[in-house]
């Protein structure tokens, strides 16, 4: 199961990644002086002078220990934390890869993905009501390529800042699947949403995105608006939605390098989301025009 | 006795649009900076005292010793107050 949920993912780090998986109940941790960032169901703790990252998860019992410089983590799970695999995968697993991944130079960002008909990149950052799942998967109905719509890799290829998509259903609560109007999709229940693939919805999914927008979205209750953002207000924002680049000196600051270049890189606009875009999608294209 | 600052081990900071954005990683905050007051912080890789790092600011703008010197301590005092620098007393 495991397997199954790292080749859904389709990711491709430019070097493997270890994770070692135990079966046992975990020990308990005391006395750990590293600093603690939390966020939902997990608890990270890093230590400032460049140590490994300890994670716990919080539903069930279970932890990991990241190497310090290698992409190499052990991870312990309880029975009862195995006996909750999808679940972890989503919250606690997730977050190992992420620290995982930052050792192979791919930096998490909480943002969706997308490809426009024009080839252009986009790149969609907010929280979890910032509507980046609905407008991902209305942008699949127009026949854009969607890679994600949550969880994001940055990474310099070719000089050029790419999103690196981690690939799981578009997943979209009840408000979100009556606007779209589109029937199908599978239940996932634990998250009270339903999810799409981009092929489901008459897209295709877009590996690998170099953005060439950026929006910072929220959703509001009048029409669909754009406004421009210069690159250091960008920089603030990415710093704010790619919040691991707090965490790790060593690494902090190749990944804040990689946010100013992204800010540089691309056009930036802060958008409220309108109800009008699902009667007009090209809205979203005309505004950044 | 001399007075020299030195920079935070956790800060880490980078150019955009002519400005200077650093990160604190043990407050967890975000500070932006002049470009002038990113090149003192790029000057404090090592610690440094108030005269060291005025002529920073005098090699890159047209300003008397005295603007600049009053400039570079301005910026030296808020960033000590955000926890960005320390003080060290020596001698």
């Amino acid at each position: 199961m495991l397997r199954a949920w790292i080749d859904r993912a389709r990711l491709d780090p430019p070097i493997p990644v270890w994770i070692e998986v135990r079966l046992e109940e975990p020990p308990t941790l005391t006395d750990d002086p590293r600093p603690v960032f939390r966020q939902p169901g997990v608890v990270v703790r890093a230590d400032p002078s460049g140590g490994g990252v300890h994670l716990t998860w919080e539903t069930a019992p279970a932890v990991a220990e990241v190497h310090a410089t290698q992409p190499k983590a052990c991870v312990t799970l309880s029975p009862s934390a195995a006996g909750r695999l999808d679940e972890c995968t989503d919250t606690f697993l997730v977050t190992v890869l992420i620290f995982l991944l930052r050792r192979t130079g791919w930096h998490h960002i909480h943002a969706a993905t997308a490809v426009d008909p024009a080839g252009r990149g986009w790149l969609l950052a907010g929280d979890g009501q910032a509507g980046k799942s609905t407008t991902a998967a209305l942008l699949a109905t127009q026949g854009w390529r969607v890679g994600t719509d949550d969880t994001a890799f940055l990474t310099s290829l070719n000089e050029r800042i790419t999103a690196v998509a981690y690939r799981a259903p578009i997943a979209l609560r009840p408000p979100g699947y009556r606007l779209l109007g589109r029937l199908g999709g599978t239940l996932l229940p634990r998250r009270r949403k339903l999810g799409y693939w981009p092929e489901e919805l008459g897209g295709r999914f877009a590996a690998r995105v170099v953005p060439d927008v950026i929006l910072f979205t929220s959703v509001g209750i009048g029409p669909t608006t754009a406004t421009p953002l210069g690159a250091r207000e960008s920089l603030a924002q990415l710093v704010r939605w790619s919040a691991w680049v707090m965490l790790e000196p060593d690494l902090a600051q190749q990944h804040l390098e990689l946010l100013a270049a992204l800010a540089h890189q691309a056009k930036s606009y802060r958008v409220t989301l309108g109800r009008d875009l699902f009667a007009r999608p090209a809205r979203l294209t005309e505004l950044i025009a | 006795m001399t007075v020299r600052y030195l920079r935070h081990p956790e800060l880490r900071f980078t150019a955009v649009e002519g400005e200077g954005v650093v990160l604190h990683l043990r407050t967890r905050r975000y500070f932006t900076v002049s470009e002038s007051g990113l090149a003192v912080l790029e000057a404090l890789a090592a610690p440094r005292t108030l005269e060291e790092l005025v002529p920073v600011v005098l090699d890159r703008y047209e300003v008397t010793p005295e603007r600049a010197e009053q400039s570079v301590r301005d910026f030296l005092e808020r960033c000590v107050t955000a926890d960005l620098l320390a003080v060290e007393r020596v001698g």
